[in-house]
């Protein structure tokens, strides 16, 4: 028999004789990595959608009248001096009669006696793909109320708060469910080996006697460590893709998730999970190995 | 094969188990140690296999300090010493032949051979019928033939043995002894602790006596 056959058969054994506590480490181990990978699959659409709708980002500015040619290249070099930016486009009070009457469609009768110049002049200004942050862009408005003429800016803040605040409020419960999954892999586990081998200091003691090295006394705890960091999150991870499918199936009807591409985890995510859990597994079974067993 | 020189084991202040003990036991040599209960008889193999550190003096066993032995050095002198505790030191929660083959499978012997192993050990020691029975089903004498069966099980080359026949019916304790024997003879050294006149008359062989924790006699037997 060689050693790792020697040590899997240990394994089993461990596992056979302490099957109940366990199974409730292995379960703790695929809650918390369910937990964990649920709401960083929650975070990572939320940062796809919010870069797809960063995309679509304008900020209007109404002007009190409407610029003539030189003041247009004024204001141009004004903006451009914040930041560059991908377009800047005016809008005069015409095109936006226009625009409006077009959107109104078959409705723009109701625009009849209106005068032709009721709405305000504008600049649109769509900026660089690297101005999309919630403050930066925060900043580009202020800056742009503040050029001569302008009356208003608009650019969706309200919206674009509550999205920001979401993401921001997502990533703090990403990096909560993150520490209680470091939290349950690294004690429970630990726990669970420390009981293991409080309930066999016997049979530890006669191993050491009948001249048993240490890697063989120690590897078979720490296989078990292992096992439950692989098997534990591959639960998880199978239980987050078997919800995954069904919210896809269930929601791909025209509405608001179909707005977005709801993807699954990355594969590189999906092994990063896999090895963080059985490294944290390992690194319990090892602290127990280190504090309870001496051989 | 074991080199004792003034050897003493304390526990506390006041109870002095063993003291001043030298003693040379050769390869290949069957010795006896007697005396009551309390003389110090269990302490004094406990010490030869590292079981307890002397408070005082010397071990040697095949040639190395096993009181300096650490980690895979140790263990693998542990592989060669062979040892039925008296108080058997079985897992009772598994079947005979686990108990037996434990001290095998630390050695990394094939699963084949420790199959044939433990079934010629149980045939020899009249447990054939026993092979998957848990051990804390057995009775004492069954449980003790066990611990005999274990200790000899790796074929090691030196046996320890704490009162191998107490249990026993006279014919079990032929079995024994002629089990005994037979490992003597391939070349083992045995060391018995023992109480039972019976098993240490009939052979030439040295007998050491001990008395509260010292040597009272150094003997050797003559054949009846």
């Amino acid at each position: 028999m060689n050693f790792w056959l020697a040590v899997f058969r240990q394994a089993g054994r461990n596992l056979r004789q302490t099957w109940m506590s366990q199974l409730m480490t292995f379960l703790t181990v695929s809650l918390s990595v369910l937990i964990f990978a649920f709401f960083y699959l929650v975070y990572t659409n939320t940062i796809g959608a919010s870069d797809k709708l960063s995309e679509e980002i304008r900020l209007i500015v109404y002007l009190n009248e409407e610029p003539g040619p030189e003041m247009q290249q004024q204001l141009i070099r004004k903006i451009n001096n914040f930041d560059d930016t991908e377009e800047i486009r005016f809008v005069s009070k015409q095109e936006a009669y226009d625009r409006f009457a077009a959107q109104l469609g078959d409705d723009s009768d109701v625009l009849d006696g209106m005068p032709k110049d009721f709405l305000p002049a504008s600049i649109e200004v769509v900026p660089l793909q690297t101005l999309r942050g919630f403050s930066e862009i925060k900043l580009f408005s202020e800056y742009l109320a503040k050029l001569p003429g302008s009356e208003k800016v608009q650019y969706g803040q309200e919206w674009m708060e509550r999205f920001y605040y979401f993401t921001q409020l997502l990533t703090i419960v990403v990096l909560l469910s993150a520490s209680l999954l470091i939290l349950t892999a690294t004690f429970m586990v630990s726990y669970t080996i420390r009981l293991t081998i409080m309930g066999r200091q016997d049979e530890l003691e006669l191993l050491k006697l009948v001249g048993a090295t240490n890697s063989y006394i120690r590897t078979p705890f720490l296989l078990e460590g292992i096992l439950q960091g692989l098997m534990g999150s591959l639960i998880g991870l199978s239980a987050l893709y078997a919800l995954f499918r069904w919210i896809t199936l269930h929601f791909t009807d025209p509405g608001l998730l179909n707005m977005f591409h709801f993807n699954f985890l990355q594969p590189v995510i999906i092994a990063a999970i896999i090895l963080t859990s059985i490294g944290l597994c390992t690194l319990g079974s090892f602290t127990s190995i280190q504090k309870f067993l001496k051989v | 094969m074991v080199e004792m020189i003034k050897v003493s084991r304390n526990y506390g202040t006041d109870i002095k188990a063993l003291t001043d003990i030298s003693l040379t036991i050769d390869t290949g040599e069957m010795f006896f140690l007697i005396g009551r209960s309390g003389a110090g008889k269990t302490t004094l193999l406990k010490l030869i296999c590292n079981m307890e550190t002397p408070s005082n003096g010397l071990i040697e066993v095949a040639g190395y300090n096993i009181n300096n032995l650490k980690g895979k050095k140790l263990a693998h002198l542990r592989q060669k010493i062979g040892v039925a505790y008296q108080d058997f030191k079985l897992l009772n929660n598994r079947t005979v032949a686990e108990n037996i083959a434990i001290a095998m499978e630390v050695s990394y012997k094939k699963p084949l051979a420790i199959r044939q192993t433990v079934r010629d050990l149980l045939l020899q020691l009249q447990l054939t019928d026993k092979h998957n029975t848990i051990t804390e089903e057995l009775s004492r004498g069954e449980q003790q033939r066990v611990a005999l069966a274990r200790a000899v099980a790796n074929s090691p080359r030196l046996i320890l043995v704490d009162e191998p026949t107490g249990n026993l019916d006279a014919n079990t304790t032929e079995r024994v002894m002629n089990l005994l024997s037979r490992r003597n003879k391939a070349g083992a050294t045995i060391v018995i602790a023992t109480h039972d006149p019976s098993i240490y008359q009939k052979g030439n062989h040295r007998v050491m006596e001990l008395r509260d924790g010292t040597i009272h006699s150094l003997t050797r037997s003559k054949a009846s």
